[in-house]
């Protein structure tokens, strides 16, 4: 019997990130989106990876008072 | 698929119209210049120097370099790759002062440990390896209170990170620098970028479903 190559949650989870990246080669690609195409636990988890990375890019993140403060006026000072 | 993220066409610099108004001296520009990065700016410094005073000076000398430079800046790069850049090579060489060990020189043997706890998976049996406790189906927060919240709370993850997990999920997933753009300014490979990429997203992917969790939004 030959043993099918096949993709568990346990391995689409280790290989999220270099799918993502456009790492793996086709047939490693095919498993992965195969597995996605039978498991909506794995899907909840991309999607959850997802909205984690929209987050990230939205979320403000302002410059720490003082430091923003010593910042313009250094621009003050260069334009003298 | 490859590359996700926003998407953003080639060439195109979201700072241009800024830049042009910081080259006339213009106050509100750099303000919103200095929101958008020096966060960002100060945790990658952070990873290469011995203090978080040490990591400001870094700050400072990049944001001074760039106001000295923008004269000459010839915008074959967006704003933000030359910036990082800058602070980047800033960051490296005051820490080699320091006699600091860098940040990428090595990846630690506990990076082999799995992004998801693996109780979470079965153990035995046909359903070896599948989910036993799948993440919860609940929607993502979409009103805005809550987005701004997960924000801080995803940021704040991004803090407890080891350095050179910070470094590279700060500059792709925080401030959308692309792999090559990252791998190329902090001297690592492609491989090594994704195995600490890996690891931080899953991180911060594991914050955010307790957020989702605590905050019941099911």
């Amino acid at each position: 019997m030959t043993l099918q190559p096949t993709v568990r949650c346990v391995e689409f989870v280790a290989d999220v990130t270099n799918w993502m990246e456009g790492a793996l080669d086709a047939d490693q690609r095919s498993l992965i989106e195969e597995h996605l195409s039978i498991c909506p636990d794995c899907v909840r988890y991309l999607d959850q990876l997802r909205a984690a990375l929209a987050v990230m890019r939205a979320a403000p993140d302002p410059a720490p008072g003082p430091l923003r403060e010593a910042l313009l006026a250094a621009l003050r000072d260069s334009h003298r | 698929m490859v590359n996700e993220g926003e998407p953003r066409p080639e060439g195109i610099d979201e700072d241009a119209s800024l830049v042009r108004a910081l080259r006339s001296g213009d106050e509100a520009a750099f303000a919103t210049l200095i929101d958008r990065y020096s966060a960002t700016m100060l945790r990658v410094a952070r990873g290469y120097v011995a203090t978080h005073e040490a990591a400001e000076d870094v700050v400072q000398e990049t944001w001074l370099g760039v106001l000295r430079g923008l004269e000459t800046f010839e915008e074959r790069s967006t704003l933000k790759t030359w910036l990082f850049r800058i602070l980047v090579n800033r960051a490296r060489t005051r820490g080699e002062r320091e006699s600091r060990t860098r940040p990428f020189s090595a990846l630690s043997g506990a990076d082999a440990e799995p992004v998801v706890d693996p109780d979470r998976f079965e153990a035995t049996g046909r359903w070896a390896g599948f989910w036993s406790t799948p993440p919860p189906s609940n929607s993502i927060p979409e009103q805005r209170v809550l987005a701004l919240e997960a924000g801080m709370l995803l940021i704040a993850a991004i803090e407890q990170l080891p350095p050179n997990q910070q470094i590279v999920i700060s500059l792709r997933d925080v401030q959308g620098l692309d792999s090559t753009e990252v791998c190329d300014m902090l001297e690592i490979s492609e491989g090594n970028q994704r195995v600490l990429l890996h690891r931080a997203r899953g991180k911060v992917r594991a914050a955010f479903e307790r957020y989702i969790d605590a905050r019941d939004l099911s």
